[in-house]
């Protein structure tokens, strides 16, 4: 069993399950429960669970049922797995014991056709990652590969980076109110969100072409200068943004029900936070400020005024306020941005197949789920040797079973949507 | 025998039902029931009930990747699906209609998916939304990816685009209700649409 | 591709020397980290943003551990943890990425691995959060962290038998005699389960020669969707 932080979880249910239990037993005049020595592995007839033999301690250990305890398989097709993850839970009554993330339902091999891709066909492939920040995906590789062949985006181009990346950032964490209020049985919010979403969405694919996979990001710039119906909707839409936001707002943060199942729920302490290598907005909501934007600023941000912003409690309920305090921050940065943004080109002179000289470059954005990198080794050839991403929500997933134990099975997808994790970065 | 029309409607005994079932020219069939003229009456049926089914079709709440999301775009309120009767996203497959396959189809997806079809009632149908689905896309190189959902299923309807607008999945399903209509009284059964595979080697059991 | 496409050099060519011109805000970092590693150091040397030096495999947990817990360079997140492959013949490469709020520059230490035998210490004793980037590696390139709780393949299936992110597996459009030739089952129609199909009853359309409205074109050409979806 995974262990349990006293400092966290008093009383731990589990403990007053088992408690509950003998009494019953008691009443009941049966013998207390014995704990069986190696327990009884659970892999036979149990849809979904591994008829083999365990490969590792830890798949022992969660597969090995004691006493009263049972196994329930969540997804891959399940309405609220976020997409298409599999999380087999342990339960003893309806407290969850023991949680194992079953991942690579999603698995494409990204990675490797990235690897067999020119550097320009890498910014293509990498758009379905992380889909909801799809901007910031494409962001890390271009970073990365301006370091390899040692040039620099001219400064309109930064500034409209930034500006796509942190619209991208509204829409997400916008998403990310309404899949929590969702997760929990709240329909409306998501139909708020989704205004917000299909607007932000126009207005990018008037200025990329694409409506989704926007593949707006080239290795020395962008691909094209803002447009008039860009700038027209972009002032549209920052006439009355707060409007679905403050509505959403309005609905869920002092909802009852909402309050009730989000505060004190899933604690992560920094350390822990730290420990597990959760990045982003949950770990600001549990007090560490981390940020890449201030940390390592890239692009234009060490131009641009604004505070890391965190929470102190680093519970769901801290997490879902911290990405409004961040929306209210990027609209802010959005300000900033259309103020100063100057004039002249958007694309460096590149040739179409670039052959960058050997070496290796590391290129880390702050993307709405944390720290997203990208690793590239050149070997002086048209591909990249090895290109690597690590995605913040497939890191973030480790925390499900250190959060979950001791909480009830209705909470599970509670408490993971509060994580906001996104399965196409999951799985690559 | 029936009433005239004014009494109680008498139900006849098996006997008389013979001779009356022989009236309207059916016989016994040797391994049960009866074929005959009345046997117009279930197509007939079937052809009356496709129109509804076609004007009424629940979709599965199915994404597997990006298209899910261009997939929940087109039921919420700015593109709203609703207005063809679509809006239940059903999460159980035993409820649906069509299944939306929203997203890459990977190796180890494509035995869950494929029991979910197997698991949603006849009459189904499948829409490949995205070119991920309809021929493996930009992932078709990929070491675990299917290259095209109509490897494993059948597919009614295929909506190109990567992902389609939600314009695009409208215009689709549309489709699938001239399909529908078109094909009416005619829906078969799963056994001849085509080769299905029970066990992938990529399957955990 | 095939046009863009020219041979590998060597794996050894692949590490670029750049002389030590370190910017002067990383300059007092790599002062210390000479002190503190001393003998563990080799090949160092700076980018505009990244110190980066190559250590021995099997001393990764002891360095990292340095570089952690050392008040002085106080590395406390692990921001990423990445496999390398430099080819048949050549080695694999454990890269870490490390992020401190008292330096400006990432620390990357690449911890070199033998490739006949890639096994190499976990450090999933310093990060838990270790855990995952470990059983990645693992899935897809094959190393072995010795101490991993869960080292399962993440991503493939428990049956899968490859490595797909070596660079000796090649993908199927590359090349048919790879590793990776017949990877995709679907490819292969003769491990299809057609029992189904040959033990099910007969079909309930009869092909259209056999129906009296059929048309006269329907028995030469074999059916048609257009014959099927005709009304009665």
């Amino acid at each position: 069993m995974t262990k349990i932080d006293p400092d966290i979880r008093i009383p731990d249910p589990i403990e007053l399950d088992r408690i509950e239990e003998q009494r019953l037993r008691s009443v009941a005049g049966l013998t207390p429960a014995q704990a069986i020595a190696g327990g009884e592995y659970a892999g036979f007839d149990q849809v979904g669970i591994p008829d083999r033999p365990p490969q590792t301690e830890r798949e022992r250990e969660v597969y090995t049922l004691d006493e009263g305890e049972m196994l329930i398989n969540m997804g891959p097709q399940h309405p609220s797995t976020h997409g298409v993850m599999r999380l087999v839970v342990k339960v003893r009554g309806e407290v969850v014991v023991d949680i194992d993330p079953v991942l690579g339902y999603l698995h494409r091999g990204i990675e490797k056709l990235c690897e067999n891709a020119t550097y320009t066909t890498v910014l293509t492939y990498v758009d379905p990652m992380d889909y909801l920040s799809t901007m910031h995906n494409e962001h890390a590789p271009a970073i990365a590969f301006e370091k390899l062949y040692g040039i620099r985006a001219p400064k309109r181009a930064e500034y409209i980076r930034a500006l796509v990346v942190e619209l991208n950032r509204v829409f997400s964490h916008g998403l990310m109110m309404g899949f929590l209020a969702l997760d929990m049985g709240g329909l409306t919010p998501i139909l708020y969100s989704f205004i917000n979403r299909d607007e932000i969405v126009d207005m990018l694919s008037a200025i990329s072409g694409q409506r989704m996979l926007f593949n707006f990001f080239r290795v020395g710039g962008v691909n094209w200068d803002t447009n008039d119906e860009f700038l027209s909707r972009l002032g549209t839409w920052r006439s009355h943004v707060m409007k679905n936001i403050e509505m959403n707002e309005w609905m869920i943060t002092d909802n009852e029900i909402f309050r009730a199942r989000t505060i004190n729920m899933g604690t992560l302490s920094g350390k822990q936070a730290i420990d597990l290598g959760v990045t982003g907005p949950n770990l600001r909501a549990s007090g560490v400020p981390f940020d890449v934007r201030k940390a390592h600023p890239y692009s234009i941000y060490n131009e641009l005024e604004f505070d890391v912003i965190t929470q102190e409690s680093g519970d769901s309920y801290a997490r879902y306020l911290q990405r409004i305090a961040e929306i209210k921050q990027s609209i802010n940065l959005i300000d900033q941005i259309v103020d100063k943004m100057p004039h002249g080109p958007v694309q460096a002179q590149v040739p179409g197949i670039i052959r960058p000289k050997p070496g290796r470059a590391y290129g880390a954005v702050e993307s709405p789920r944390g720290l997203y990198s990208v690793y590239a080794i050149s070997d002086g050839g048209p591909t990249p040797y090895r290109f690597r991403m690590r995605d913040p929500s497939f890191i973030t997933l480790q925390a499900m079973p250190v959060l979950m134990p001791g909480r009830l099975v209705a909470d599970t997808m509670a408490i993971m949507a509060s994580l906001d994790p996104v399965m196409g970065g999951v799985d690559k | 025998m029936p009433s005239d029309g004014n009494g109680p409607i008498i139900i006849p005994d098996a006997a008389q039902g013979d001779e009356l079932l022989q009236q309207f020219g059916m016989e016994e069939h040797p391994q049960g029931g009866f074929h005959g003229l009345l046997e117009v009456i279930p197509t007939k049926a079937d052809y009356v009930l496709d129109l509804i089914r076609a004007n009424s079709l629940w979709p599965l709440l199915s994404g597997l990747s990006c298209c899910a999301i261009e997939m929940m775009s087109t039921a919420t309120s700015v593109n709203d699906i609703d207005r063809f009767g679509m809006f239940p996203f059903r999460a159980s497959p035993r409820q649906a209609d069509v299944l939306i396959v929203a997203g890459t189809l990977t190796t180890k997806m494509a035995g869950p998916l494929v029991r979910l079809w197997e698991q949603m009632p006849e009459p189904k149908w499948c829409v490949a939304m995205g070119t991920c689905t309809t021929s493996g896309g930009r992932f078709k190189r990929s070491y675990s990816v299917v290259q095209g959902v109509d490897r494993v299923m059948p597919v009614d309807v295929y909506v190109p685009g990567c992902p389609p607008r939600p314009e695009g999945l409208i215009y689709g399903m549309m489709k699938l209700h001239e399909l529908v209509k078109q094909r009416r009284g005619e829906w078969r059964t799963y056994v001849d649409r085509g080769p299905q595979r029970t066990r992938w080697e990529g399957d955990v059991r | 591709m095939a046009h863009l496409r020219r041979s590998r050099p060597a794996a050894d060519a692949l590490g670029r020397r750049r002389s030590l011109s370190a910017p002067a805000a990383a300059g007092s970092l790599v002062r210390i980290l000479t002190e503190r590693l001393g003998n563990d150091l080799h090949d160092l040397w700076t980018d505009e943003d990244t110190v980066e030096f190559q250590i021995d495999g099997s001393r990764n947990v002891d360095v990292l551990r340095t570089l952690r817990d050392d008040p002085d360079l106080d590395f406390f997140m692990l921001a990423d943890e990445a496999a390398v492959d430099y080819g048949p013949g050549a080695h694999f490469e454990v890269v870490y990425h490390l992020y401190s709020d008292k330096h400006p520059a990432w620390v990357r230490v690449r911890a070199r691995v033998d490739r006949s035998d890639p096994r190499i210490p976990t450090i999933t004793n310093l990060w838990k959060g270790a855990e995952f980037h470990e059983r990645e590696a693992y899935d897809m390139m094959g190393i072995i962290f010795e101490g991993n709780r869960d080292l399962r393949r993440i991503y493939m299936s428990p049956d899968y038998r490859s490595f797909p992110q070596r660079k000796d597996f090649v993908l199927p459009d590359d090349a048919a005699d790879s590793a990776a030739a017949g990877v995709n089952p679907l490819e292969r129609p003769e491990t299809w389960d057609l029992s189904r199909f040959r033990d099910a009853p007969a079909v309930t359309f009869p092909p259209s020669s056999e129906r009296p409205d059929a048309p006269a074109e329907g028995a030469e050409g074999g059916e048609t969707l257009a014959d099927k979806s005709r009304p009665r």
